[in-house]
């Protein structure tokens, strides 16, 4: 459009940080289209890699808390995951049979109230096993000022937690516990100057809405001026909070790693699909488009060719129709 | 040191004050519960029974009324003369409170608790002895006592050890730190009396009923309907019937059979009177108005002189005449006269509020007043000069109290012991031992053991019968409509329902099968009393009502006795209308005099004046209804009322700026503003404390509620109650067969300051959900609701079931006790090795905190004999095993080893907690708290859900379409308050009728959003998850209090393709448990035929079904003669493969056969040739069996087969 953009588009997209902090980054990402931006954003919330507590081996669990409920809360203690992209491996792909220290990180809980007051057991009191891929995955976040970490669970006297927590490596689409931030801040256009939306309004949108956060990062729309239906958004402005798994850089660095990686992939089936189509073109486990997967194997009506549901007992002979098997 | 602190504070604010009530929770209050609102709501339960068993209480009373008992011996067909009489009474009857019985010598520790009741599966009860006398003759009384059996407590009441418990000792007592009572524990389960409504007692209605018609001949539909009330509570109820030749008939229902009399002889029989005294007592003194009032001399006139053919005069006579008549209804001795038979008839059925034991003439003189009183205003009410009372509306009602009608029950009980019961027994002995009589010192020993011993004296078990089935067994019928549905299963699915039961008001059941819809109207005398909200919808809609959160039940009488003095200081005339247009003044149902129709307006306003101000010793809760003169209104008149079983409510009276208390019958004569600008100077004279007073608790709870189209505030009422929250916190000591419990309950930012007052902090019933209003996915289409998956992951309206098995081996047996012992939990000798394998301990019991499947074994068992040494054998090495039997995986969360009460008797029961954990699923119900329910249809991903510049994703996504035509606004600004409470951290007041035109809501709510920066109407701007591009609209997102409802699928599914079936026809069997099929009917076959869908027909009714493959004889047409061929030779597994029909091939007789084609064998050595005419079709199963039924009734069906 002006000049001043052509300069920048020579270079490629452009990364303006606004505030950062150990826990967040607001940055405004120029230079890339919709789909980019928000392909960023969808990959940051649900495809990066980090460490959660998958499986709880009770010993004891004597609290009031079903075991359950508490499996499901330790799920969602944050869990140091700094380059466990590169250091961990998923056990699924791993070598081993259930899980070993490349795949997963041993964490140990014990606690036993022998007291009258009532005892509290914090994350802190995760005991994390040294064998493991590198020497910070897995240990708890704690961010408050005792060092204590989370709340796991109350116990009176004479109750007692006895369990093996096992974490491992996975991403936030397939479970919340997986996901590095809760969500992430992203908006275009403050100003509303492409009207893709339609802010509806009693008597003034000036006076009704309240101008956004990032409104004063751009130049509101002049009076009289033209509204260009061909315009695209091309500065999108991010928030990310982590959760504390990972630091807010290494959040983009991995979600861009994550981009491309699957970009790559894709390359990587395209070239060589005039070979051996087909076959390779299937989605591996990696770059699983769905994590809906379980759509797809739905319901198929019997004798038309699809798995036959077998004749259970004292059953109606279904299979003995005249358009199926004769059971004759 | 609990003297020394500081009382429990029981002020709440609408904030959260969270701290405070974590802290009422840790340490719970060692002096009263925190929440008197929750007390208060159920104490009219509690009081009722605590009426019943207190000193000089309805027992007492009704042990009065009961009265002595006369036997007489000798031979029944001789007459009195000669014979022995014996009298007996019951002194008085005393109740213990739950305790071991002696035979337990293992414990020092005498009481049983509730809790263990609900443990064990057993009744919370008490013993009840009864202290005899009886005397012969006239010799000296002599006692006894006799053990009556056991009867059910009421929690919290005074034979409860949990009565006036602090909230810290229920704690040690395991129960619920708020506690409430007003129920009982019958066999574990906790079950209340319903709360019914009668008829207002003590008060003569005028009653136009064209079914009165229907009695007989010369009936109308005019009638005076009194039920009158003793003062042991229960009731007798009197009608004058209005005949068409104006003559009065005296209705009433003795034991169940009805008796009509002529009013004229029950006024002559209760005074010494004459024909002018009646006269002048129904139409005034001569030369006052009403003698000009010729309707109502003429009848009057009729009624005299009708009664002339009886030939009865004096009031000797009359009485001497009804006792003869009744003596045998009456059952009193023979040695009774006919005249005290007689007085005894006027004491126990007519009016006996008036007079009921040791009836005085003054009393006799009130009841005939209030008789004449009636018969003038059935002549008003035929002469058209008032109205009918109509008997549905609150105004003519009043509630029949759950501990009144126990001590009814009660009552009945022992009458029938004494009377009845004893009597049979009596006879008995005295026929069998004719040398015997009550003289004898035979007779005196063996009375109160042996004879005693023989009657049916268990009553606990009859209350316990009644507690459990809500039957009621009754030779008199306790003056009440119903038999049935008197007690009500006390469900603890969430505290709403619990606490709603204790507010339930029922019509009766009588009235469910009633075709008219009449009585189920909602009338504007109910405002105050009976919540408009807070009804089912349905077939009990209008019947079962709830109470508004302010009312009251009177439990006890206020006094009152100052009152009829003061209306004679105010100038009302005692002696007779002798007052020209005299207006009546009657306290309780008795006539206190007449006055001018000016004085009366002065003396109700003096009255009302002084029973707010406290002074003259009118007490504050006297309901005076002030009934002015009217144009063919109702009867006019003042009539006070201090009885119990009223219905009061507090309203501010303006005169004295105080709180007046007001009943329903006063309430439509007077001018009570709603709210303080609605005042008329010089006509209100009350105002309401609030608007919301009219509520009931659950009512209250519908934040904005009046926002709202008003049936979804019923549908809110509803599935409050049917949500799946917190069912109490003393879990662990209960088991009942199903609770629901929601793992991530949470306080409700929007909320009425109500929540705080009844503690509903204490048992959270949903979770606050970022809800937008928007069409996304196409999922959201009718009520269907889209999760956040996320959100979901992280815990979103997580719960759980627990269920409760109890396995009894003891089951069928006559008891618990060793010596009847067939089988004891654990392995058989030799099978303990078994145990680990099958996930059980070595004692034959489940792990806890085992998971099970379906199939998995939950404990095992043996037969047991009992050896010459008295220890327990297995004889025959067997082991049983009681397996899991759900689709469901479960954990095992308790074992519960239940004993016997004597501490003396082998394990034979235990009842096994199982939890079920339940996430929320595609198909659950969620609702919110305004009627909008919805299904779950998809969990989301995060990613795709639409969000807002901050990146906020709603945890719930509803379609716009939920709201045009159902109009719960109330809704909305729920999203708006919750939005701008979560924003600043607010507790946001949700209390309807708040806010004005002036003030509206939205301006309220959207200023704090303002304040915030977000937009005043609530909407945000929102981008697609799945593309990143801004939504072209504006969405509105709010945070709204989401409720999970019980309904879930996993309880509801119902699938199959094929399963098993039934036999006899091969049909797929019914049932969801099962894994039957759902009915395909005949109108489901209509429409299929309808829609011309051939294949899918064929496909439901006979592929699905009972499709079967037959052989049939094309030749000869039918199905039951053919058979499979049998051969050395074939398969062994396959047969022959051959089928022939046996009815059209010939028999081969001897070594060769004649004629050609191959032979066969029939399987039974015989051979057979021909018949080879068969073929497989494909026919319905039940066509078969139809050919079988046919032919057994020796009618042959014969099938053409063709070629399709």
């Amino acid at each position: 459009m002006d000049f001043d953009d052509d300069m920048i588009l020579d270079q490629g997209p452009a990364v303006t940080i606004t505030e950062a902090g150990d826990n967040f980054v607001n940055f405004a990402l120029q230079k890339v289209d919709l789909s980019f931006a928000n392909s960023l954003r969808r990959v940051i919330m649900a495809e990066i890699p980090i460490m959660a507590i998958d499986l709880v081996e009770i010993e004891v669990n004597s609290s009031v808390l079903p075991d359950e409920f508490l499996c499901h809360r330790l799920g969602l203690i944050p869990l140091v995951s700094k380059n466990c992209t590169e250091d961990v491996e998923y056990t699924r792909e791993c070598d081993c049979d259930q899980y070993c220290s490349r795949c997963s990180v041993t964490l140990s809980l014990h606690a036993k109230c022998t007291s009258n007051e009532i005892m509290k057991v914090y994350a802190a009191d995760l005991l994390v096993d040294h064998d493991r891929a590198n020497p910070w995955v897995g240990t708890p976040v704690i961010t408050d000022a005792e060092g204590k970490g989370t709340v796991i669970c109350k116990l009176r006297n004479g109750q007692e937690l006895r369990m093996k927590c096992i974490a491992k490596k996975g991403i936030g689409k397939e479970h919340a516990k997986w996901a590095p931030v809760a969500a992430v801040g992203f908006e275009y256009d403050p100003h509303n100057k492409l009207k893709h939306t339609d802010l509806w309004f009693e008597k003034s949108i000036a006076e009704e809405w309240p101008a956004s956060k990032h409104a004063e990062w751009e130049e509101p729309a002049q009076e009289g001026e033209r509204f260009d239906p061909d315009a695209e958004p091309d500065k999108y402005y991010f928030e990310v909070e982590g959760v504390g798994n990972l630091a807010p850089d290494q959040i983009i660095h991995e979600g861009i790693k994550v981009l491309q990686t699957k970009l790559a992939t894709i390359l990587n089936a395209l070239g060589e699909t005039k070979e051996d189509a087909g076959e390779r073109f299937l989605p591996d486990d990696d770059v699983d488009m769905g994590g809906r997967n379980d759509f797809d194997n739905g319901y198929t009506t019997p004798g038309y060719n699809g798995p036959s549901y077998g004749n259970h007992g004292r059953a109606t002979p279904y299979g003995a129709t005249p358009y199926g098997q004769s059971g004759y | 040191m609990s003297s020394k602190r500081k009382p429990t504070n029981t002020k709440w604010s609408h904030e959260f004050d969270t701290l405070r009530r974590e802290n009422l929770f840790k340490n719970p209050p060692q002096d009263h519960s925190a929440y008197p609102l929750l007390v208060q709501a159920i104490s009219p339960h509690i009081e009722s029974f605590n009426e019943v068993f207190r000193e000089g209480g309805l027992v007492t009373k009704a042990i009065r009324d009961i009265g002595t008992k006369y036997y007489l011996d000798g031979d029944e067909r001789t007459g009195p003369a000669g014979k022995n009489v014996l009298s007996i009474r019951v002194k008085d009857v005393v109740v213990q409170k739950a305790m071991l019985p002696p035979s337990n010598k293992f414990t020092t520790k005498r009481h049983i608790f509730p809790a263990e009741c609900r443990e064990r599966h057993v009744t919370y009860r008490g013993r009840m002895e009864a202290n005899l006398q009886y005397k012969v003759n006239n010799g000296d009384w002599h006692s006894f006592t006799r053990d009556l059996g056991q009867i059910p407590i009421m929690l919290m009441s005074n034979k409860c050890h949990l009565e006036k418990n602090s909230p810290d000792l229920l704690v040690q007592r395991h129960e619920e730190a708020e506690e409430l009572g007003g129920f009982f524990v019958v066999n574990g389960i906790e079950k209340i009396i319903r709360l019914l409504i009668v008829n207002r007692r003590n008060f003569p209605m005028g009653i136009l009923r064209p079914s009165f018609k229907g009695r007989g001949a010369a009936f109308t539909q005019y009638g005076i309907l009194i039920r009158s009330v003793r003062p042991d509570e229960t009731s007798q109820t009197n009608v004058i019937h209005y005949l068409e030749d104006g003559n009065c008939t005296f209705r009433f229902s003795w034991r169940k059979n009805e008796y009509l009399i002529p009013v004229m002889m029950i006024l002559k029989a209760l005074v010494d009177t004459n024909d002018r005294a009646i006269f002048e007592g129904l139409v005034g003194l001569p030369g006052s108005k009403a003698t000009k009032n010729s309707f109502l001399t003429d009848r009057v006139e009729l009624l005299l002189r009708s009664y002339k053919h009886y030939g009865l005069y004096t009031k000797r006579k009359t009485r001497a005449f009804l006792g003869k008549k009744f003596r045998i209804q009456l059952g009193v001795p023979d040695t009774m006269s006919n005249y005290d038979c007689g007085t005894e008839f006027l004491r126990k059925i007519v009016l006996v509020h008036l007079g009921n034991v040791d009836v005085t003439e003054a009393q006799d003189n009130d009841k005939f007043k209030m008789l004449l009183f009636m018969i003038s205003k059935l002549y008003a009410l035929v002469g058209g000069d008032c109205c009918g009372d109509n008997p549905d509306a609150v105004q003519n009602q009043e509630i029949l109290l759950g501990g009144f009608l126990y001590g009814m029950i009660l009552k009945e009980r022992l009458e029938d012991w004494l009377g009845t019961n004893l009597r049979l027994v009596l006879r008995d002995y005295l026929r069998k031992t004719p040398g015997n009589n009550f003289a004898t010192q035979e007779f005196a020993k063996q009375l109160p053991v042996r004879l005693m011993g023989r009657t049916n004296e268990n009553i606990g078990q009859a209350l316990e019968y009644f507690m459990s089935t809500g039957n009621l067994v009754s030779p008199t019928g306790l003056d009440l409509q119903q038999v049935s549905g008197f007690t009500v299963v006390a469900e603890k699915i969430n505290f709403l329902r619990f606490i709603s039961h204790f507010r339930m008001v029922h019509r009766g059941s009588f009235f469910a099968q009633l075709k008219t819809t009449t009585v189920r109207k909602l009338l504007p005398e109910s405002w105050g009393f009976l919540c408009p909200v807070h009804t089912p919808d349905g077939s009990p809609c209008g019947l079962l009502n709830h109470l508004s959160h302010k009312c009251k039940i009177m439990t006890k009488s206020v006094n009152a006795s100052a009152v009829p003095q003061l209306v004679v200081d105010l100038g009302v005339v005692t002696g007779s209308s002798d007052i020209d247009e005299a207006v009546i003044v009657t306290l309780d149902g008795k006539v206190l005099g007449w006055c001018t129709p000016k004085q009366s307006l002065l003396i109700a306003d003096t009255l009302r004046y002084w029973k707010v101000e406290g002074s003259h010793n009118v007490p504050k809760e006297l309901e005076i209804c002030y009934v002015p003169r009217s144009q063919g209104g109702q009867y006019p008149g003042i009539y006070m009322s201090s009885s119990p079983s009223r219905m009061i409510r507090p309203v501010k009276y303006l005169a004295l700026d105080k709180e007046d208390f007001v009943g329903p019958q006063e309430q439509p004569f007077m001018s009570i503003a709603v709210i303080e600008p609605e005042i008329v100077s010089g006509e209100s004279t009350h105002v309401e404390f609030d608007p919301t007073n009219i509520l009931s608790i659950l009512a209250n709870m519908t934040p904005f509620s009046d926002f709202n189209q008003s049936p979804r505030n019923m549908y809110q009422c509803q599935m409050g109650k049917q949500s799946m929250g917190t069912p109490g916190t003393a879990t662990r000591y209960r088991s009942d067969n199903k609770t629901y419990r929601l793992q991530t309950g949470q306080t409700p930012i929007v909320r009425a300051p109500l929540h705080n007052d009844y503690g509903f902090d204490n048992f959270p019933n949903g979770m606050n959900a970022v809800v937008a209003v928007i069409s996304y996915t196409g999922y959201d289409m009718d009520d269907a609701m889209i999760i956040n998956k996320s959100a979901h992951e992280r815990g979103f309206g997580h719960g759980t079931i627990y269920k409760t098995k109890k396995i009894d081996l003891s089951e069928g047996q006559r008891s618990r006790s060793i010596t009847y012992m067939k089988k004891a939990f654990g392995f058989a000798p030799g099978d303990e090795a078994k145990g680990r394998q099958g996930g059980i301990d070595e004692d034959g019991l489940p792990f806890v905190g085992r998971l099970v499947q379906d199939g998995d074994i939950l404990c095992c068992w043996h037969t047991v004999y009992v050896d010459a040494s008295g220890a327990l054998k297995n004889r025959d090495g067997v082991t049983h095993y009681e397996k899991y039997k759900d689709g469901e995986t479960a954990f095992i969360e308790e074992v519960r080893l239940i004993g016997g009460e004597n501490g003396s008797d082998p394990l034979s029961m235990i009842s096994i907690k199982l939890r079920v954990p339940r996430s929320p699923v595609i198909g659950d119900k969620f609702s919110s708290r305004h009627g909008q329910k919805g299904v779950a249809s998809q969990k989301w991903p995060m990613i795709d859900m639409p969000f807002s510049e901050s990146g906020m994703q709603p945890d719930v996504i509803i379609n716009p379409h939920a709201f045009p035509s159902r109009m719960t606004i109330g809704m909305f600004v729920e999203s708006l308050a919750g939005k701008a409470g979560a924003l600043h951290g607010l507790a946001q007041d949700s209390t309807p009728f708040r806010f004005d035109e002036e003030n509206t809501a939205g301006d309220y709510f959207g200023h704090q959003l303002m304040k915030a920066g977000y937009n005043y109407y609530g909407n945000e701007p929102m981008y697609s998850g799945i593309t990143g591009e801004e939504l072209h609209a504006d969405i509105y997102v709010g945070l709204v209090y989401y409720q999970r409802l019980r309904h879930m699928v996993n309880d509801k599914f119902q699938v199959r393709t094929t399963g098993p079936i039934t036999k006899l026809t091969g049909q797929p069997i019914k049932g969801r448990k099962g894994g039957g099929g759902i009915r395909v009917g005949e109108m489901e076959r209509d429409s299929l035929l309808a829609h011309g869908t051939a294949f899918l027909l064929q496909d439901r009714l006979l592929n699905c079904s009972d499709y079967q493959k037959s052989w049939i004889c094309k030749s000869c047409g039918t199905f039951i003669s053919t058979q499979p061929t049998v051969s050395a030779y074939a398969n062994r597994r396959k047969g022959t493969g051959k089928v022939r029909c046996r009815q059209c091939a010939r028999k081969i007789e001897g070594a060769l056969g004649s004629g050609t084609g191959e032979t066969w064998d029939d399987g039974h050595g015989q051979r057979w040739v021909g018949g080879e005419d068969t073929t497989i079709v494909a026919v319905p199963g039940v066509l078969k069996y139809l050919d079988v039924e046919l032919a057994a009734m020796g009618i042959k069906l014969k099938y053409n087969v063709g070629t399709a």
